[in-house]
């Protein structure tokens, strides 16, 4: 559809709040970075150094930065593969109740409304081992929870408190893909002699697979970029460097560290991940599968 | 021998609407039975029934004296092919025609076999590796059929197959299928909204109304004595004449002012009718009955008529003559017509039954 406006100045008026909301916060913070990126800046900010690509040198030669990636790629790949199965399975229970429907799929929808630093702080508060009712709950069970002291549990913490609240958006595009698979379709694969399991396996699950990638995208930049919050609020990116994904290792080393060109080098490195993302997302979504 | 039997077979929903409140049905072996009726009338709830896609609620179903009421559609040993085809979007013809067979353990070897031969009856040999989307709409139809036959089913249901084919189409496929199942001697179950290609396809029709079977018969026994003014309206295209009327001993009073003399033992209200074909043009000293013209259809063969009969007051019922070949009739003229006895049918306006 094809909108034309009398006059040349009123669509530029309308469209004026939202390109400065995307200038001021979008792209001059990035291209502050990139230009940071090639600078060494002192603690306190009052003088810096044209140091060309030193700063990426140091990076990549950094065992902790192959560290933080490797971390990322973990959480990032769990909290997409925990809270897509998760959220498959909600959605195909929630397909068949009949009985109250709309409020098992309303309370399900809520986690997304919950910011994600109060996510954190909820999850953490389950989890405190000095306090938690879920990690008292383990300790009784026999497992010592201590996430302040096991990089391991550290990372659980994480993936749950940002699985968790993902998991409503990804419920909400399988249920309307369960939805969008014509229940004849399931009926002939019934009289074809299909059980259940198989008929979700053979005909439901490849008929979402556009559905499934769309999500798994999604997911995986969700994980590698949105979830600071949930991270600074339940574990700081520690025991030691156990939870420091990309992005919260450039806010550590920025803002704690103060290594701003480090940091600002390491945000170019990820702005070039997220495009790559972005591409792999447009290209695959708009080859996705049409099917009539 | 009998191979398909609905004894008393009822449907209530669970929110308590009686879909069907009780059907019989005994279908013979081999035979084509059309399921028929205006669209809510619970003729394809009958099918999916008969599929086990519905719960029966009430009565039995058997298929070959084995009770189905309780078994999975699966286990029934009936093919079905959906209105929108159902193929599977995903898989290939071949693997479409193949999934029941997988499904029960068939050797791959057999399968290839079964497939391959219903592929080339059907002529889609050349077509087993492509996908759904990449096919006509006959071709969907043509491997929906493919994928119900190659499992050489007890029974074949059909829910309103054609509805999605253009006209042409539709009559290519009737006559198709007519030939399939005559060829493969299935028993067969076929839904449609459409009488015409119920009249062409059955054996014997059901004619559906409100969940009830009005009439189960031949097309021509529905046609010639349809048991109820339903049937009488449904069945014929254009419908039949139906005529509030009154029975007395001077004949029946079709207005205050018209009567058709005749002689029956039945007296009070009923109903009247002539199809559109048996009315004859005739004149004004013969006629029954004269038709004020409101409109003219010509379809070349035949040339349909639609007036109302004229009375001394001007607001008669409608009436329309069909004539074969080309009649060009002045609208808003008179035309008289003589309605021969041998056409009539009566109905009681009480019980809707034929007299």
């Amino acid at each position: 559809m094809t909108v034309t406006f009398p006059q040349k100045g009123l669509p530029w008026l309308l469209l004026l709040p939202q390109l400065l909301v995307t200038a001021i916060f979008f792209l001059w913070p990035a291209e502050q970075a990139l230009e940071q990126a090639f600078y060494q800046e002192d603690a306190f900010g009052l003088s810096r150094e044209f140091i060309g690509l030193e700063n990426f040198a140091d990076l990549f030669t950094d065992p902790l930065y192959y560290q933080s990636m490797l971390t990322t790629l973990v959480f990032s790949f769990s909290v997409a593969i925990v809270g897509m199965s998760l959220a498959l399975l909600l959605a195909v229970m929630a397909d068949r109740i009949i009985r109250g429907k709309l409020a098992y799929q309303t309370l399900l929808i809520w986690p997304y409304a919950v910011a994600p630093a109060l996510a954190g702080v909820l999850w953490w508060i389950l989890f405190d081992p000095s306090m938690g009712p879920i990690a008292l709950w383990l300790k009784s069970a026999g497992i010592n929870w201590n996430h302040y002291l096991d990089g391991n549990q550290a990372m659980i913490l994480v993936v749950i408190a940002s699985t968790w609240k993902q998991i409503s958006y990804n419920f909400l595009f399988f249920l309307a893909g369960l939805q969008a698979v014509p229940r004849s379709l399931i009926e002939a694969a019934a009289i074809d002699g299909a059980s259940p399991f198989k008929r979700f396996w053979t005909i439901v699950f490849p008929l979402l697979s556009p559905t499934t990638f769309f999500l798994l995208v999604v997911n995986l930049v969700y994980a590698f970029f949105e979830t600071f919050g949930v991270i600074d609020a339940t574990t700081k990116g520690g025991p030691g460097q156990s939870t420091t994904t990309l992005v919260y290792k450039v806010f550590d080393d920025g803002f704690v560290g103060l290594d701003l060109g480090g940091s600002a080098a390491q945000s170019v490195v990820l702005m070039a991940i997220v495009g790559l993302m972005t591409v792999i997302q447009f290209r695959f979504i708009e080859r996705k599968v049409q099917y009539s | 021998m009998t191979d398909v039997i609905l004894e008393k077979v009822g449907k209530t929903y669970p929110n308590g609407y009686h879909a069907i409140p009780s059907v019989d049905l005994s279908i013979e072996e081999g035979e084509f039975i059309v399921l028929v009726g205006p669209s809510g009338c619970g003729k394809s709830t009958l099918l999916r029934m008969v599929a086990g896609l519905e719960s029966i609620s009430t009565g039995e179903l058997r298929i070959r004296g084995e009770r189905m009421n309780e078994k999975e559609p699966a286990e029934r040993d009936i093919a079905m092919v959906f209105q929108n085809y159902a193929l599977y979007p995903h898989m290939s013809v071949y693997d479409n025609m193949a999934y029941g067979l997988k499904n029960r353990g068939m050797a791959k070897k057999m399968i290839e076999e079964k497939v391959s031969d219903v592929a080339a009856m059907l002529g889609l040999t050349e077509l087993l590796q492509r996908k759904p989307r990449q096919l006509s709409g006959g071709q969907r139809q043509r491997v929906a059929m493919g994928r119900a036959m190659v499992r050489d089913p007890k029974v074949f249901l059909f829910d309103e197959p054609l509805s999605n084919l253009d006209a042409k189409l539709r009559v290519q496929m009737r006559v198709e299928i007519r030939q399939l199942q005559r060829k493969l001697g299935t028993t067969t179950l076929y839904v449609t909204h459409d009488q015409v290609e119920a009249m062409t396809l059955a054996d014997r029709l059901v004619v559906l109304n409100k969940g009830k079977a009005e009439q189960i018969g031949t097309p021509m026994d529905l046609y010639n004595k349809p048991a109820t003014p339903f049937v009488a309206a449904f069945i014929g295209s254009p419908s039949m004449n139906l005529v509030d009327a009154n029975l007395t001993e001077q004949g029946i009073h079709l207005s205050e002012t018209l009567t058709l003399p005749l002689s029956h033992q039945h007296r009070g209200d009923i109903v009247w009718g002539i199809r559109p074909e048996h009315l004859e043009v005739s004149d004004e000293r013969n006629a029954d009955f004269a038709l004020r013209i409101q409109a003219v259809e010509s379809l070349g063969a035949e040339t349909l008529i639609h007036g109302k009969i004229e009375t001394e007051f001007g607001n008669g019922e409608p009436m329309v003559v069909r004539l074969s070949g080309p009649h060009l009739p002045e609208v808003n003229s008179l035309m008289w017509l003589t309605a021969p006895m041998s056409h009539w049918h009566l109905f009681d306006a009480k019980t809707q039954q034929r007299l």
